[in-house]
């Protein structure tokens, strides 16, 4: 009896030693919710025999407080390209290496010259470009301008929400009044902070989470919100119900990039997922499933529907950047807007 | 002559069941409707059909869930019931230390929690995973089993343990087949808080999950920003019938094996 | 008197306590006496600023807030809770009741949430009753504004305000009401000389488990409030991601730890005085 059990551990590790080495590769993918449709995911596992773990977050600083207090154990993460600039100046990312990545060359050019916050993509593959606009009921809204003055509308009073972000919001007001959405100088941004006060008194709230589904059950009818959301609530009958668009002015608008970390367990895993995203025709894929603009040059003959908006409809729209310490700013400006009455 | 409060308390009664059971009707009504939004729109299976076919992640989500919440709640209880009479019956040197530090995880906001324990985590190395967020959930539902036990406690009479000892009894039967029977009630609703509060826990989880280890209120807070698709309706709707089966499945055994 | 166990039972609480909380929340007050680092985390040099910050109208304002919603939240939930805890202690079905109300809160909590927003929104049941029946002849606002706020919080609170007063009750001695109304009490006068001060522990326990957790919360008016429910849980999970400001976070939960945990001494000081009156004087 003795015996037998002494040899048991010995057993378990010779075990763990055989199942080790013949052991897939394993992929952590740390991405926002909804971003990848499912058979795409399950695709790369069938075609590369790797152990694909996704995990998901619903937001950049939720994502950005966990990984600096110290979590470990992601390959790839899906940052916005704002805080692909925080995290490039903490050192998070490891530099990517575009020869192994030939699908790089299906990037769209002109996408790549407007980035700003990764000078030549050396830590960085664009994912997904986009902005957020607004969201018209049509059947509840009959003649309304396309811009953000929609807001100052007071016979939709208490029918309109914009989002809880002070990015999007106070960019919007900047964009509106004619600044950048990256402003520090204080009295642009005083400006703003008043113009989304007047707002304020015209919506129910500020939300980024249940906008999309009070949309589309009537409770709100104008909605500053992201296409990929608002239209996944509608089936296709009823579409046409809304009318979705980026202002005339322009507004705030955002890249979401794929990086490598710098302390990935497996770089290679790394490289050949983000290569095979950019396939044209699983890109394709993917920008059907959400609707985006496509940025990859070669996926677009294979594209089945028209996406939500088109890159040409940002082009008065300008990239969050980061803003280093000036953040207080517009920190203590949105607290204002927030917390006050 | 009974009931001294009259219709007041069956009032409250039924106010309160009515409360708790409208939004569980919303939700069966929902897991059944043919479209995604709030409005009814036909009968349809379809999300039990995507549920079942199309969830992978989902059910792995769930499994996760359950192991975290059964496991941490049988440690929280254990070392809750232990550490409740220790500090209730006797005197020790660090006894006042002890009796606070176990009430203070009540009153801290949980996402502070969170965030101080993936920070010591960080600093001694331990990787993140399911068992950094059992140790979580021991640690805050820890002074949920020693307030439930210590009331109970309360009313005990610990006259029946000193009879006990003056038979002879030593101090692991007096334990085992004195206190722990006695405080069994007690100790059963400390346990299902447990398990509850484990199973529901998001805030404190986020911060200490590691990849690939997504529990099941994790995968929904994720889903909130982005419209919680019905699927997951589908999901509660399942698990609520689960659970009334193991409730009455449970009472029945219970019924069987205590109350012959 | 035997040998005294009491230390070998406290030890393996005692333990993790001090690992897993009482270590991790040291760093946390200290991290709330540094400077703020850029990207999130700490510099390490000590510095007043978060405390200097907190003391800022708009917080300050959020925090009574906080403490007007959590407060009364368990007012209400407690006024509902006492007599259905009744009903149940004196039910011959209390184990099914008991199960009845606790099996609800084996859903998710998020998932109960929105059903509460396809109850109370503008094309929600309430309103459509309400508009059916007549009785209103607008869209009445339930959603997304104080009421919202604290119907949410009764509603996630109850069962853990239940159980305790039903633990508290069960035990108690009811021949004591009979005896009280045979002297000459009306009703009222029983039950609020004789049951409530028999119950305090109970009634204690109840608030807190109600109050506290109500004061830290951030999903419920995140979810269901509006431009009047800001609440502190949401500053603090704020500055934590967005600003990035550890040491304000730390402050500010610091701060409402304090406030808490000082309620909550008054509170069960004011309990434990009377209940130790009671106890000694019954012999």
């Amino acid at each position: 009896m003795k015996k037998t059990l002494r040899c048991l551990p010995l057993l378990l590790v010779a075990l763990l030693c055989v199942c080790g080495g013949a052991r897939r590769q394993k992929l952590y993918v740390y991405n926002w919710t909804y971003y990848m449709p499912p058979d795409v995911l399950d695709d790369f596992r069938k075609k590369f025999n790797i152990d694909l773990v996704y995990d998901v977050y619903p937001s950049n600083e939720d994502m950005f407080a966990k990984l600096k207090s110290g979590a470990k154990g992601y390959d790839i993460v899906v940052p916005s390209g704002d805080f692909v600039s925080i995290m490039i100046h903490e050192g998070m990312l490891a530099p990517i290496d575009k020869k192994r990545l030939p699908n790089f060359a299906c990037i769209d050019t002109a996408v790549l010259r407007r980035v700003t916050f990764d000078q030549g993509n050396q830590f960085s593959v664009p994912y997904m470009m986009g902005a957020s606009g607004i969201a018209v009921n049509k059947t509840q809204v009959a003649r309304y301008e396309h811009s953000w003055s929609i807001f100052d509308r007071a016979d939709l009073k208490d029918r309109m929400t914009m989002l809880d972000d002070m990015r999007e919001v106070l960019g919007a007001a900047l964009k509106y009044l004619g600044y950048s959405v990256n402003s520090v100088d204080t009295a642009e941004l005083a400006k703003a902070k008043a113009v989304v006060l007047g707002w304020k008194k015209n919506i129910v709230k500020f939300d980024a989470e249940s906008f999309a589904k009070g949309f589309a059950s009537g409770e709100f009818r104008v909605v500053q919100g992201y296409a990929e959301n608002i239209f996944k609530e509608y089936d296709s009958t009823r579409r046409d119900e809304v009318d979705f668009f980026i202002p005339a002015e322009g507004g705030p608008m955002y890249m979401d990039n794929l990086v490598i970390l710098k302390n990935a367990p497996d770089k290679e895993a790394a490289y050949a997922f983000i290569n095979y995203i950019h396939s044209p025709e699983v890109f394709a894929r993917i920008v059907d499933y959400l609707g985006y603009p496509c940025i990859n040059t070669a996926a677009r003959p294979f594209l089945k529907r028209k996406p939500n908006y088109e890159l040409a409809d940002l082009r008065n729209c300008e990239f969050k950047e980061d803003l280093g310490e000036k953040l207080e700013l517009y920190n203590r400006a949105w607290e204002e807007i927030r917390m006050g009455n | 002559m009974n009931r001294s409060k009259g219709g007041v308390p069956l009032f409250a009664f039924v106010v309160t069941a009515v409360f708790f059971y409208a939004p569980l009707l919303v939700l069966v009504c929902f897991s059944f409707n043919a479209s995604r939004t709030m409005t009814w729109s036909g009968f349809s299976l379809r999300w039990y059909g995507e549920l079942l076919f199309h969830s992978a992640d989902l059910w792995h989500a769930l499994g996760r869930s359950v192991i975290i919440a059964l496991s941490s709640s049988v440690t929280a209880t254990a070392l809750g019931t232990l550490g409740a009479i220790g500090i209730y019956w006797y005197n020790f040197r660090f006894k006042r230390y002890i009796s606070i530090a176990s009430f203070l995880p009540l009153i801290l906001p949980e996402i502070i929690m969170g965030v101080s324990l993936l920070i010591l985590f960080a600093a001694v190395g331990l990787p993140l995973s399911l068992f950094t967020i059992f140790i979580a959930h021991v640690t805050f539902n820890l002074p949920f089993v020693v307030l439930i036990v210590s009331s109970r406690l309360d009313e005990f009479d610990y006259s029946v343990v000193e009879a006990a000892y003056d038979l002879g009894a030593r101090e692991w039967d007096a334990l085992v087949k004195v206190v722990l029977p006695i405080s069994l009630p007690g100790i059963v609703a400390a346990f299902l808080i447990a398990v509850t509060l484990s199973l529901e826990d998001f805030v404190i989880t986020f911060f200490v999950a590691g990849p690939g280890s997504t529990t099941l209120p994790l995968q929904i807070y994720s889903m909130i920003r982005f419209g919680v698709s019905p699927v997951i309706n589908a999901l509660s709707v399942m698990l609520l019938a689960a659970s009334i089966a193991l409730a009455f499945l449970g009472k029945g055994v219970y019924r069987y094996i205590f109350q012959r | 008197m035997r040998k005294n166990v009491g230390a070998l039972y406290a030890f393996p609480i005692g333990l993790w306590i001090t690992l897993f909380f009482v270590v991790p929340i040291s760093v946390i007050v200290l991290y709330s006496f540094m400077a703020k680092g850029l990207y999130g985390g700490v510099v390490f040099r000590f510095s007043l600023d978060a405390y200097r910050e907190l003391f800022n109208a708009a917080l300050l304002h959020t925090a009574l807030t906080t403490f007007l919603l959590a407060a009364v939240s368990t007012l209400l939930t407690l006024v509902l809770a006492l007599p259905a805890a009744y009903y149940i202690a004196r039910s011959r079905f209390r184990n099914t009741l008991l199960l009845l109300i606790i099996i609800p809160f084996w859903t998710n909590f998020l998932i109960r949430i929105y059903a509460w927003i396809a109850i109370l929104g503008n094309n929600g049941f309430l309103n459509a009753l309400l508009l059916r029946s007549g009785i209103t002849h607008g869209y009445a606002h339930f959603l997304y504004n104080r009421y919202a706020v604290v119907i949410v919080l009764m509603y996630t609170y109850l069962p853990y305000a239940i159980l305790p007063l039903y633990s508290a009750i069960e035990k108690f001695d009811f021949s004591l009401l009979e005896a009280a109304r045979d002297l000459g009490a009306t009703r009222t006068q029983a039950v609020f000389r004789v049951l409530l001060p028999n119950i305090k522990a109970g009634i204690t326990t109840a608030v807190l488990f109600t109050f506290i957790p109500a004061f830290g919360q951030y999903a419920v008016p995140q979810l269901v409030g509006g431009r009047d429910s800001f609440m502190l849980g949401t500053v603090i999970a704020r500055e934590l991601t967005v600003s990035r400001n550890w040491p304000l976070a730390s402050a500010i939960a610091a701060a409402l730890t304090v406030m808490t945990t000082l309620s909550v001494l008054a509170f069960m000081r004011l309990n434990r005085s009377a209940g130790e009156l009671i106890r000694e004087s019954v012999p």
